[in-house]
């Protein structure tokens, strides 16, 4: 018996035994989890139901110098139909209305757009993208489109908000304003102010929060504050003018269809300060409309044709290599120059004044000029060159500034003909901003500024910085060459290439230019003639305001290609505008004058009213007019009946009786 | 301890409902604002007015200013 109790019992320690060793197991299994890798799962599990949220910035907005909004970030919404949520019933009783209203919105077929939600509910697609980019209002409309109305669940209306940069203005100077866009591989493109302020200013930083999952697809923030607060980005005041910008753009608009020119740009530059109040730059698309492509005048270097020869011509006053009266030759319009000619422009003018060869814009004139003057020493012009900064960028803000090309002896493009070729602005390039710079230096009694695109930045109302002109070079010439030139610029208008600009309301000054392009096959060229045609200049003639430039490439020849006719017109546009919005005043002294007469009067009439309330007064002798108002002004509600008109000779109730109400009074007047 | 973890569940669906009405009100007034700079631009007034009749003026308006005597 002793045996068997001992077996069991041995077999109930192996049994204990294996039991022990498996609780160890479970044990050490417990700490391996708690100490060893828990910081493993801790942190798994961490992931899991918590997660750091970027908190987005907002991009500070864009404003033009009047405050009204140039560019701003708001929402847009794409909408797609989940096409297999919605019942039978519904689906069936709604769809055609729904396509039928789409086809309203869209201007797509209603019948193509039903097939292609049947489609996608009978291959159970739960998203087919509908919309792209609508505003909120259009997104209201399309919410409210039959079954769409029903919602998400019943409807299957699904939607997403997506944060956009607008331009409230539409396309008008929109490639100035510009944008900045970053792609999956972390490359920018910037553009236009936008695009270069925004990573000083308009960015601001991103903030992050740690968030716990909590239900519905909601996170729950863990603290009260943020991690790290978002800032938001700051605001850019420009020195756009809307309205200018307005009518800056729609001339220019107006002369590329007219021209059915290739691509085109006006600016408009403030003379003292080199704030830029407008620009423009719209080139033309296959289908032949016009829209903000490049930024011409910013970036686009080219050949200035004539408006370089002002440049040319000061160069040799400031020289006093030539005086205004210098006679030059300028022949019957051809005249070689090392073997090759240089023509000008109809029959040609003879025997001219230097002065008289700007304001015709006679080629043969500058080229001589320049050639006689400088051949043996080109280094001396193009000194002046440079001291003007005509060889180096402006510096301007907006990111991509053309590179200005002025040859010197020793490069490729330097030859003998270099010189001449340059006096009338061929052999070199310039940008349309660059020459606007100089022309507004002549403005501006010979001080170069650095045109300037940005006012302030500001944080609400909170002035973050505040812009000033910058100068560049503070006088490029003597005032003598100044009151030249300006003096040539004016005529230029009044009587030179310019003269059908004339107006006699208001002034201005300019250079015309037409110059050839793309004229390197000549046999070419012959056949499909391309010009740019320029303006540059300033207005008033007299104490100059704004400075401006419209450059016109490939304008059709069959229209016309001259300066004076395609880009004067849009120069002369914004001219009177700004004209007619500038107010004339006249001052005049204070018309205050008091008449002894009429003060007696006065005073006796206030007197007698502040006297007599309830009482009758004595109205005799007083104007109808007067005495008629004094009695209605009365204590007393009484009647008036008046006979005749002018002085008051009698009346029904004596003076000094007090009145009743509703009395009846009569006067008699003469 | 649950009631207020529940109440500040209860904010934030609110918050996250408020920020997407101040999203669209937000849309809805840059909106409203470009229709009205499109409308208010000279080129547009000048388009509506001219089958009225209107043009714009060629000379500027008068200011008269009166210097005060004393």
């Amino acid at each position: 018996m002793a045996t068997t109790e001992t077996n069991i019992l041995n077999r109930l320690y192996f049994v204990a035994g294996c039991m022990f060793v498996f609780a160890l197991a479970v044990v050490f299994k417990l700490c391996t989890i708690q100490f060893i890798d828990g910081d493993k799962y801790r942190a798994m599990a961490q992931k899991r139901s918590i997660k750091p949220f970027d908190i987005p910035a907002n991009r500070g907005n864009v404003y033009s110098a009047d405050g009204s909004l140039l560019a701003t970030s708001i929402p847009k919404y794409n909408i797609a139909i989940d096409a297999v949520t919605s019942s039978d019933k519904n689906f069936k009783k709604y769809i055609k209305p729904l396509c039928d209203s789409l086809a309203v919105f869209t201007g797509k077929s209603s019948g193509s757009i039903e097939q292609k939600i049947k489609k996608a509910r009978n291959t159970k697609d739960q998203y087919l993208l509908l919309l792209k980019n609508l505003s909120y209002s259009e997104f209201i409309r399309v919410r409210n489109f039959p079954l769409f109305e029903l919602g998400s669940i019943r409807g299957g209306f699904v939607y997403d908000q997506i944060t956009k940069r607008e331009h409230p203005m539409g396309g008008i100077a929109e490639r100035s304003i510009g944008y900045e866009r970053i792609d999956e591989n972390g490359y920018a493109t910037r553009v236009g102010i936008d695009g270069a302020f925004g990573k000083d200013y308009l960015r601001g930083e991103n903030g992050r929060r740690l968030k716990q999952r909590i239900g519905k697809g909601e996170w729950k923030p863990i603290r009260d504050a943020n991690e790290i607060e978002p800032k938001n980005g700051l605001d850019i005041y420009t020195t756009i003018d809307v309205n200018i910008q307005d009518i800056a753009h729609h001339s220019l608009l107006g002369q590329l269809e007219k021209y059915e020119a290739e691509h085109g740009c006006v600016v408009v530059m403030d003379v003292k300060t080199g704030e830029i109040k407008a620009i423009s730059n719209l080139g033309r698309n296959k289908s032949g409309t016009y829209y903000e492509r490049l930024n011409y005048a910013v970036g686009e270097s080219h050949e200035p044709g004539s408006t370089f020869k002002v440049m040319a011509m000061m160069a040799a006053l400031e020289d006093k290599v030539i005086d205004t009266s210098t006679v030059v030759d300028t022949k019957n319009g051809r005249k070689m120059f090392y073997g090759r000619p240089i023509n000008d422009s109809g029959a040609g003018h003879g025997k001219i004044s230097a002065a008289k060869a700007l304001e015709v814009s006679s080629n043969i004139g500058l080229a001589t000029i320049i050639d006689d003057n400088y051949k043996n020493n080109p280094e001396k012009f193009l000194k002046r060159l440079r001291a003007w900064r005509l060889d180096k960028t402006l510096g301007v803000s907006i990111i991509g500034e053309g590179k200005p090309v002025i040859p010197k002896p020793g490069d490729k493009i330097w030859s003998r003909n270099a010189l001449p070729s340059m006096a009338y602005g061929y052999n070199m390039q310039l940008t349309p901003l660059q020459t606007l710079a100089f022309y507004n230096a002549i403005a501006n009694d010979g001080q170069l500024i650095k045109p300037r695109f940005l006012r302030a930045v500001k944080e609400f109302d909170r002035e973050e910085e505040v812009f000033d002109k910058e100068v560049l070079v503070n006088k490029i010439c003597s005032d003598n060459t100044l009151a030249k030139i300006k003096d040539i610029l004016k005529n230029i208008v009044i009587r030179g290439t310019g003269e059908r600009l004339y107006s006699e309301t208001f002034s201005m000054a300019g250079k015309t230019g037409t110059a050839r392009t793309d004229y390197a096959n000549y046999e070419e060229w012959r056949k499909d003639r391309k010009y740019v045609s320029s303006f540059a200049g300033y207005f008033p003639a007299e104490n100059p305001k704004y400075s401006c430039i419209v450059v016109i490439h490939k304008p059709s020849t069959k229209v016309g290609y001259y300066g004076a006719d395609v880009s004067g017109p849009v120069f002369k546009r914004i001219a009177q505008k700004i004209y007619t919005d500038t107010p004339l005043i006249d001052e005049m002294q204070s018309v205050d004058y008091k008449n002894p007469e009429v003060v007696q009067d006065f005073e006796k009439f206030n007197s007698v009213s502040n006297t007599y309330k309830t009482i009758m007064p004595d109205l005799i002798g007083m104007p109808a007019m007067d005495a008629i108002a004094f009695l209605e002004n009365m204590e007393v509600d009484v009647n008036v009946k008046l006979n005749g008109s002018g002085i008051i000779k009698s009346q029904s109730i004596a003076k000094n009786i007090k009145l009743k109400s509703n009395q009846t009074i009569v006067l008699e007047a003469s | 301890m649950i009631a207020s973890a529940h109440s500040a569940d209860k904010k934030v669906y609110e918050i996250s409902r408020m920020s997407n009405e101040v999203k669209e009100l937000r849309s809805a007034f840059v909106d409203g604002r470009s229709k009205l700079m499109r409308l208010k631009m000279e080129s547009t007034i000048v388009k509506k007015v001219k089958e009225k009749g209107l043009e714009i003026s060629t000379t500027p308006p008068r200011k008269i200013k009166i210097k005060a005597q004393e």
